[in-house]
Order: C-alpha cells, then structure tokens, then sequence
C-alpha cells in the first residue's frame, strides 16, 4: 500500500515538472513543407542555401495537410511552416495556437486547388445534379474553402448534399471509381488523376473573376520568433531571393521537380499557375490594412468558425509583416 | 461550483473507501492462500478508488480544479505571462536561461562558419586560385568586422547613452512596480473605457473564451501595464545596432569590393555568384544581430535581473497556485491574447466537457448536421423493400404492364408485387435510430454478427476435417496476420465507401479470429467425451452439436470478446479514411478544426461502448458456460 501510494505521488512530482522542453538556443532550425507543390525555394532547400544564410542545420520534414503543420509547432517539434494553407492556419489561430503569419508563400489559382465533378455536371446544372449526391473534400483545408466558395457561385446548396471526409488521394481514388459526384482536391497527382473522370467545375479564370484563389503562408511559433527574429528575416529572405529567381526564369527546374517528387512537366505546368510576389507587392497589396490577405483571413476566419472557437475580432493581431525584405 | 463540490465528494469517496478497504481486510477471515482466486473477488470499494481516482486525475491535470477554487487566477497568471512573453527577447540576450550571452553564442558560431567556408574554398577544385585568395580576404576581413562590434573602446557614446536610457527605464518601472499606486490611473475616461470592456468579457473556458485576456484585477492591472512598457523598450533595444564608424568603414569596404567582383562577373560564373552571395549574408547576418561588447551590456543584465525578482514577488500566491493547480504547464500570452499551454490546453476541463456533449447530444445541432444518436421515423415499406430481394418480382408470372393508348397505366398483379418488393406503398411508420454512434454502432455489430455466423461453423470444420483444415489454412493464415488497417484502401476502392465496405473490412477482422477460436475449441476436445458420446450411440450430428460445439464454447466466446476489441480499433481508422458518419469521422473532423473537448468525448463514447459490448458478452458467458474452469 505504501508503496503503491509513494509511487503515485512520485509520478505526479514528475508530471508536474515536466513542462515542455524549450529548444534552447536554436542549434537547427526545423521546418515543414509540402511534397507535390513545388516552390522556387526547393532549389535553395536542395542546395542548402538555408543552412549556409542561417548558419545552423535546418530540418525539413513533410507534411500530409496544413492541420498536421500546426500539430507539429503546437508540441515544439517545428519551428517554421513553409507552404501553410490559409484555411489551417486560420483554424489553429481561432483555436488561439501561438503562431504568427510573417510571408506569403504562394498564391495560386484554382490550378492547384480545384473541385472535380463528374461528367454530365457543370456549373449550369450543378445545383440541382449534386443534390443528394456525395462529395469529397479534405475538411478544414483549402479544398474545404474551395468547395464552399465554389458551391456559393454556381448556387447548390451544401446542406444537401452528403460531404465525405477524404484525404486528397484517396478522394481522387473515390471519384474515379464513381463512388462521390465530386472531389474538391489540391496536389498535382490527385487532380490529375481525378480530371480523367471529370472535369473542374469552374475554370481557372471563372475562379478568378470570383475572388477565389489560394494563399499559402509561411507562418512561425511565437516562441521562435521571440528568440530568433533574426532566423525568421533571414529564412523570409532566402525565400524571397528564390522566389525572384524563379521569377526572372533562373530557376533550376529539375532540382524543383526531383525535391518536390513530381516529374518535370507537371511540376512546369503546377507553377505555372502559381505566383510568388515581392515583398513590395505584399506590403501594398495583401498585408496592409483592408489588403488581399486581410480580407481571406477574415472571411475564412468566420466561414470556419465554431463556438468553441470563434473568429478573432481582428486578425491583424496574427499577420507581421516586420520580417518582409 | 458544482466541480468544487465534485472534487470534495471524489476525495472523500477515496478517504472513505480505502478506510472500509483497510478494515476489511482486519475483520475478514479468510483462509484463502495466495493465488486462489477467491482473494480477487468482490471490492466495490477498490472499484470506487479507482474511479475516484480518475476523475481526480482528469479534474487535476485539466486544470479544472484551478478553474473551480480560484477562477481568477487564469486571467492574474494571463497579465504574468504578459510580462514573460514581453521580456523572452531580452532575457534570452543574458545567460538567465541560456548558458551563454547571446552574443558569445553568435560569435563562437559565426567563427566557425567562416573558418569552415575558408576551408570549403581552398579546398573547391573548380575555383581560380586568383579568386580563392580574393574570398578568402573577404572572409578574414568580414571576421575582422566582430572585434570592432566587441570592442569597448569603439562604442559610440550615443549608443552607450541609449543603452543606458533604455537601463535606467527598467530600473525605475522595477521601482514603480513595486509601490501600490502602480499604475497610475491615466484619466477618468480611459478608466471608464476600461471598466466598460471587463464588463463585457467572457470568464475563463466559456464558449469562445478560453482565457479572458484583459486585466480584471488590481495585481493583474499592474502586470499588465508593465508589460506594455517592457515591450516599449524591447522593441528600442532590438532596433538599436552596434554600427560604430570603425565597423561601417569596414563593411563599406567589403561590401564595395563584393560589389567590384559581382560587376566583373557574367552570369555564367555561376559558382563565383553562389560564393560571392553567401560570403556576403555572412556579414549581414553579424550586421543584423545585436552583438555588444562584453561588458556593456552587465548593467542591463542587472536591471532586468531586478525586474525578475521583483515581479517574482509580487506575483504572491499566484506563484504557488500556478506550480500546484497548474500542473505540467502554465498560461502563455501571445500579444493581447493568452492560451492554455499544456495539458489544460489538450485535456479539457470535464464540466466543459460535458456540457459540450450535452450540446452535441442534443438532436438539433449534433455534429456536421447528424445528430450523435437520435431516432428518425421510418416507413415500414422503406424496411420491407430492403429485405425482400426484387427478383421475386420477376419470377411471377405474367409481364409488367404497357402503357395503352390513352396514355396510362394499368398496374397489375406482376407490378403490384414489384411494388411491394421495392418499398413502394403506403405503411405505418416506426421509429428507428439514427445518428453518429447507432451508425458506428451498427457496423461493429453487423461485421461482428457475420464474422460469427461465417467465422465458427468453418473453424470447426477445420478443427476437425483435413481437407478443410488443409485448404483454407493457407487463405486464412495469409490473411489473418496483415493488419485489418492495411486492406483498408483496398477494400474501400472495391466495396466503395459506403457502409458495404467498412462493414466487410470489419467481417474480416472478426472472421479470421472466429476461425481461430472456434478451431482451436473444435480440436480441443477431449477424445474420452466424443467416445462415450459415441458409444452411447449418438449420431455424428449429435456429437457435433452436444459435444464438440459446447466444448468450445468458451474458446469461441473468448474469441468473441477479442473481436470486439479490435472491431472497434479497425472501424475508427476506417472511418478516418472515408466519412460521412460514426464516431471515428467525428474525431477525425474535430481534430482539423482543433477541438479537443469532442475529440475527448469521442473517445470517451468508444470507451463506453466497448464496454457495453464487453459486459453483454460477459454475461452472455456467465449464463451459457458456468462450467468454464470448473472442468
């Protein structure tokens, strides 16, 4: 008995003392990132650009969605999130997550994201074809954005309809064998895939002209950047070199496509609808007060919204754009 | 309130409990030696122990116990962390934390880098040598740039004057601080200002509140302007560089012959380009951080260590509450806002908990539009075209009527029994359940039922025939040791991801076990039970059904109480992969929106009905073989 005792209250002391081990001193920097989404700064993260401006190791490791990114910072294991969804990260900062949004990573139309309906449904009759029918769409991403946008243009109402939880492959897997009406879909693969079977349901343009597009961010733990703002303006920096790089068409393509797991055209063909702005742009266009980027954060900011955790009053509170070049 | 009341009541359950236990055991004759079973029997009082001691864990490490004792303490410890979070910067400048001075840290590290890239480039086959040389005096000059920023002697008075500003400005909020007519109140206006938005904000853990982030107290007040100066002066000291005339002259210099080289260059000389670039980020980043000679920065070190030690202490009680009610993390702050860090932050307080499965149990608002378990009204037709196959209709005789000329249809007996078969008449409606758990529910008993019925009569032919013992056994030896989650893919893509598919995955898992037992009971039998069956002159059949079959009863039902388990275990992950609804679907929404108060309920419905299942199944063995382990 005493013993039993002795022995609980010895694991409870060392519970208590247990709190989260800091990453002291920043001896490597870790950061997330997406495979088959290729970004100009793959060629710096190949050639170990990072790790010779930062001076320390950086750590890459990659991550099915966004939510998994924020899971990772949230337990100290990364540092960094290149390539973050806005939807996931709007969900952890409603969740009050002490990450901050310091770059945009990418800017893509609906190349990269895109819903795929099955033949014989287009936007015209989509909102009387997909009543009733089942959907597929990775909840909580930017597809789940896509798809909620995309079902407000063409007019169908998603109460009807009976959305299915799946993972961009396996909701690619889905469509194709007839299972779901429509998969709403991002990586290169899964569309490709998916677009045998169907066809999207709105064109890039037709996207465009309704104020959808897809905003990646770079978004860091609150932690990190208290202690290593100087990392942070350094890896936004590499980032930003590489970014113009690929922009003036010097980027090596091939060292992008091998890192990104994607063959050559694809990748071509995926960053052709991608657009990586400047830092000027940013700080003008989608980060100042009433920007792009403020208007997405709070519109994805309410439409994810639950009681448990609601939009924020303002999310300027979470965008800083100090570390912009 | 009533999680004060709770907690009492569990503490005095286990006082109580393990007292009763203690008599007990003094009163009790007991002859039984050790391991007799006898000795484990009875001891509901260990049972309430237990319990007990669960659900004071739970109030304990949610942080739930803090919340009902000293409400207020989330909001005080949120102004604390305030302050924290508003001194990280500089702190982590000092060895209060660290073991080295931040700059030491740097400079050590930056040494090295160049040594090493010195190294790189007299080792570098396809530089000219007349480059490596240029580098190389780069490199050296850039390293030469650091003992200008340590030196003492080159330190700008405007730079020492502003450190000491900055110095003396903690030092005197470490005096104010202190007093208690800290913080001055500003005007009447502000001050009603700010008595009119507390009025507005939520308490700690309400819907959408998870820490109330403005000052409610005095104490928290205090800390709470204090941060604000501190991240005033923060701020000035990390926009402040050490860039005295020597260093700029010297960075000048490098930078211009970086630039000469650059110019000369084409665009071809790739390598040179990457060289030249990184050389010079090495000296940017020395210019971008805060590097200070050794010694001046010793007075701010001080000033900030008081600051520490006073805020230390007039935090009080606070400190006390956050190491014991506060257990395996703490409050944070992030800006204006706080969060739970910790385990309050993924294990939620049990009265939110609760009240959140109240909300969800409720029919109306469920989760993703269906409810967690409710009844709809069905029509009896709906039910009886389910089970009637169509193809009765067709084997009647006669032909499905035509349409006449006058355009309508005359049904008659061949289509009115195809519309009975389908479901397609009026009938009386029943209610039947619906909802998030009866869908999880159902496919764990459904791919359980069929796993039985298919499972035990072929493990006892297998247990006691050759040639199926000998032809099945390699289908289900392969089959059976993958794990259930790896044919998951597969069988969804051919079953699709409706119930059909997750229903079949879980028949596999419970059949295979089925065979297991059921085998292993069949060839289990005692041969002198089946001889005197036999010759008491009972028919194979007889022996099968009044000998083998109750021989293995209590493997199979073993057998049975595995199968559930790992029914459950599959169906979850089954229904991470393709969702619509159940249990698993609903953990798996909740942890992309972060919810961890469902994620929680989830598990604790899984828990449940395992354990529903598993006392059925217990007292379904207690009633059909009380003489298991009496043989």
């Amino acid at each position: 008995m005493r013993k039993i005792i002795s022995f609980i209250l010895g694991t409870i002391v060392a519970l208590n003392l247990s709190v989260s081990v800091a990453n002291a001193a920043a001896n490597e920097v870790r950061v997330a990132f997406f495979l088959e989404w290729a970004t100009p700064n793959q060629e710096a993260k190949v050639k170990k650009t990072f790790d010779k401006a930062l001076g320390v190791p950086v750590k890459w490791t990659n991550f099915a969605t966004g939510g998994e990114m924020t899971e990772a910072m949230l337990s100290g294991d990364i540092d960094i999130s290149y390539s973050q969804g806005l939807t996931p990260f709007v969900n952890a900062v409603n969740a009050k997550a002490p990450i901050k949004l310091v770059d945009i990573a990418v800017i893509y139309g609906m190349g990269g994201t895109t819903c795929v309906a099955a033949k014989g449904i287009d936007k015209g009759n989509a909102s009387s074809k997909l009543d009733g029918q089942k959907v597929a769409v990775p909840l909580g991403t930017m597809a789940d954005y896509v798809f909620k946008e995309t079902m407000r243009v063409v007019g169908a109402d998603i109460s009807k309809m009976k959305v299915v939880d799946m993972n961009p492959e396996d909701g690619s897997a889905a469509f194709v064998n007839g299972d779901v009406a429509m998969a709403c879909l991002f990586g290169g693969k899964s569309i490709k895939a998916a677009k045998e079977k169907g066809a999207s349901l709105l064109t890039v343009k037709e996207a465009q002209d309704a104020g959808i597009a897809g905003i990646d961010i770079t978004s860091v733990t609150n932690k990190f950047l208290k202690e290593n703002p100087g990392m942070v303006r350094t890896f936004v920096e590499v980032t930003h070199e590489a970014n113009a790089r690929y922009n003036a068409g010097k980027a090596d393509m091939n060292i992008i496509a091998k890192d990104a797991a994607m063959d050559l055209a694809g990748t071509k063909k995926q960053m052709g609808g991608f657009e990586f702005p400047n830092a000027g742009t940013m700080k003008s266009k989608y980060m100042n007060k009433g920007g792009i980027l403020m208007t997405y954060l709070e519109v994805m900011g309410n439409m994810f919204a639950t009681s448990e955790n609601p939009a924020l009053k303002d999310y300027a509170a979470v965008v800083d754009t100090s570390y912009l070049p | 309130m009533i999680t004060g009341i709770i907690t009492f009541l569990v503490i005095f359950a286990v006082i109580g409990s393990i007292l009763y236990g203690q008599r007990l055991a003094k009163t009790e004759k007991s002859d039984a030696v050790f391991g007799n079973p006898e000795r484990a029997k009875g001891g509901v009082h260990w049972v309430i122990v237990g319990t007990s001691f669960l659900l004071l864990s739970w109030l304990y490490y949610s942080w739930d116990i803090a919340k009902a004792f000293y409400p207020k303490s989330a909001n005080e410890l949120c102004q604390v962390a305030k302050v924290n979070e508003s001194l990280l910067s500089l702190k982590y400048l000092f060895p209060i934390e660290e073991r080295h001075h931040k700059s030491t840290a740097l400079i050590k590290r930056e040494n090295i880098n160049i040594q090493k890239k010195i190294t790189i480039i007299q080792n570098s086959t396809d530089l000219k040598d007349k480059d490596k040389e240029l580098f190389v005096k780069l490199l050296k000059k850039t390293q030469r740039t650091i003992p200008l920023l340590t030196d003492e002697k080159l330190l700008e008075n405007e730079t020492k004057d502003k450190i000491r500003d900055l110095t003396n400005r903690i030092t005197w909020l470490t005096e104010d601080f202190q007093k208690i007519s800290y913080p001055p109140i500003k005007s009447v206006e502000e001050e009603n200002k700010r008595i009119e938005e507390l009025k507005k904000q939520l308490g700690w853990g309400a819907t959408g509140m998870e820490v109330p982030p403005l000052p409610e107290s005095k104490r928290g007040l205090k800390f709470h302007t204090a941060a604000q100066e501190l991240n005033k002066i923060s701020d000035e000291f990390f926009s402040l560089r050490n860039h005295n005339p020597e260093y700029l002259k010297l960075l000048k210099e490098i930078r211009e012959e970086i630039k000469k080289y650059k110019d000369s260059l084409d665009d071809s000389q790739e390598l040179e380009i990457t060289f030249i670039k990184e050389i010079k980020k090495l000296g940017q980043r020395i210019e971008y951080e805060s590097v200070f000679p050794p010694n001046a920065l010793d007075e701010m070190e001080k000033s900030i260590r008081e600051f520490d030690v006073a805020q230390k202490s007039e935090q009080g009680n606070l400190i006390y509450i956050d190491a014991l009610l506060f257990p395996a993390g703490t409050i944070v702050a992030s800006g204006p806002t706080c969060a739970e860090d910790g385990p309050g932050r993924w294990l939620p307080k049990p009265s939110d908990t609760f009240r959140i499965f109240g909300d969800l149990l409720k029919p109306s608002v469920g989760f993703k539009m269906i409810p967690m378990i409710w009844y709809e009204m069905m029509g009896v037709n709906r039910i009886v075209g389910f089970i009637l196959p169509d193809w009765i209709a067709d084997v009647m005789p006669g032909k499905y009527p035509v349409h006449s000329a006058d355009g309508t249809v005359k049904p008659n007996f061949k289509s009115k029994v195809l519309d009975v078969v389908t479901g397609e008449f009026k009938a009386f409606k029943i209610p039947v359940p619906t909802g998030h758990i009866w869908d999880s529910f159902l496919r764990v008993f459904l791919g359980l039922t069929l796993g039985i019925i298919f499972g035990v009569p072929l493990g006892l032919f297998m247990g006691l025939n050759r040639f199926a013992k000998g032809f099945f056994d390699p289908l289900v030896e392969l089959y059976r040791p993958v794990p259930p989650l790896a044919w998951a893919p597969l069988v969804i893509t051919v079953f699709g991801i409706d119930n059909l598919g997750k229903v079949f995955l879980l028949f596999m898992v419970s059949f295979s076990i089925m065979i297991i037992s059921a085998r292993a009971g069949a060839s289990g039998t005692q041969l002198s039970k089946i001889h005197a069956a036999h010759s008491l002159g009972a028919s194979r059949w007889q022996i099968l059904r009044e000998v083998i079959f109750p021989n293995s009863l209590p493997e199979i039902l073993t057998g049975v109480r595995v199968a559930v388990g790992m029914c459950w275990g599959t169906l979850v992950a089954a229904e991470f992969l393709a969702g619509t609804s159940g249990i698993g679907f609903v953990e798996n929404v909740a942890r992309k929106y972060m919810q961890y108060e469902v994620i929680w309920i989830t598990i604790f419905v899984m828990g449940m009905l395992g354990l529903l299942f598993d006392v059925t199944i217990r007292k379904i063995i207690d009633k059909t073989i009380p003489w298991r382990g009496k043989g």
